[in-house]
């Protein structure tokens, strides 16, 4: 049965292989979200395409830094809205380290 | 799965909580399964890592991450076989037959 | 619902908030992996006893 998992990137180290993680699930047949919660450089197009894939399988890639979500064409949400978020989740996972 | 638990291993700084945790989940008698992504492919490295090779009932690592971090996917990591240098499908495995999660 | 947080560092003002959020009308317990010595067998009897897990940075 498909679970509902919330990925979360704190070091800009550790965005590109946690998106990739949360692909990863969608692929398993999981509902699979993440949210980048620091400044990063800007995603190469086949990561791009990752976070479209991601999209395509009813997930989505936030970012609560507005200068992330405009360069990558991520999602904003708010630290009011990202809790709310991860309070509708069976898995909440704080990726790689701060 | 009853009295299972899974831990997704992502960064290589938790080494002393991965062997602490599975050592004190195998005492109690639960089935300890861990998979290493990212840079926690690295712990394959670690002195650490034939002793929780040894301990867990099932370890596997992300190939991908593995190679990515510099390592050659023909040098297999001590106890474990080509089918444990696998994908993000091992954290699937977790997430669907696994009681209790941990990501360390 | 029961919540178990366990922490690998100190949080930072992000993390509480999100655990003051996720944890608002549930039953939450905490642990924390970085401060003295670690009891592990109390960990895995909190992991095992909580529904949810979340092993913040």
């Amino acid at each position: 049965m498909s679970k509902k998992l919330f990925f979360m990137y704190k070091n800009a180290d550790y965005v590109v292989d946690g998106m990739r993680s949360a692909l990863g699930q969608a692929v398993e047949n999981n509902y699979a979200f993440g949210a980048v919660m620091t400044d990063m450089p800007a995603l190469d197009e086949h990561n791009k395409e990752n976070v479209d894939w991601i999209r395509d399988m009813e997930g989505e890639i936030y970012s609560t830094v507005p200068s992330v979500c405009e360069q990558n064409e991520l999602t904003p949400i708010t630290l009011e809205e990202l809790g709310q978020k991860l309070r509708e989740m069976e898995y909440i996972i704080p990726y790689g380290v701060k | 799965m009853a009295n299972s638990l899974g831990i997704f291993v992502t960064n290589p700084d938790s080494v002393q909580h991965i062997v602490g945790v599975t050592k004190a989940a195998k005492a109690k008698g639960i089935k300890v399964k861990l998979f290493f992504t990212w840079s926690g492919t690295k712990l394959t490295k670690d002195p650490a890592w034939s002793e929780l090779v040894k301990l867990a009932d099932d370890v596997s690592i992300c190939a991908d991450s593995y190679k990515k971090m510099g390592f050659n996917v023909e040098d297999v990591p001590e106890g474990l076989t080509t089918e444990k240098m696998a994908t993000q499908a091992q954290h699937g495995d977790i997430i669907e037959n696994y009681d209790r999660y941990m990501t360390l | 619902m029961k919540i178990l947080h366990v922490y690998r560092s100190e949080p930072d003002s992000d993390t509480k908030k999100l655990v003051e959020i996720v944890s608002e009308g549930r039953e939450a317990a905490e642990f924390k992996l970085h401060e003295g010595q670690v009891d592990y067998d109390k960990l895995v009897d909190m992991v095992m006893d909580a529904d949810q897990s979340i092993c913040w940075w």
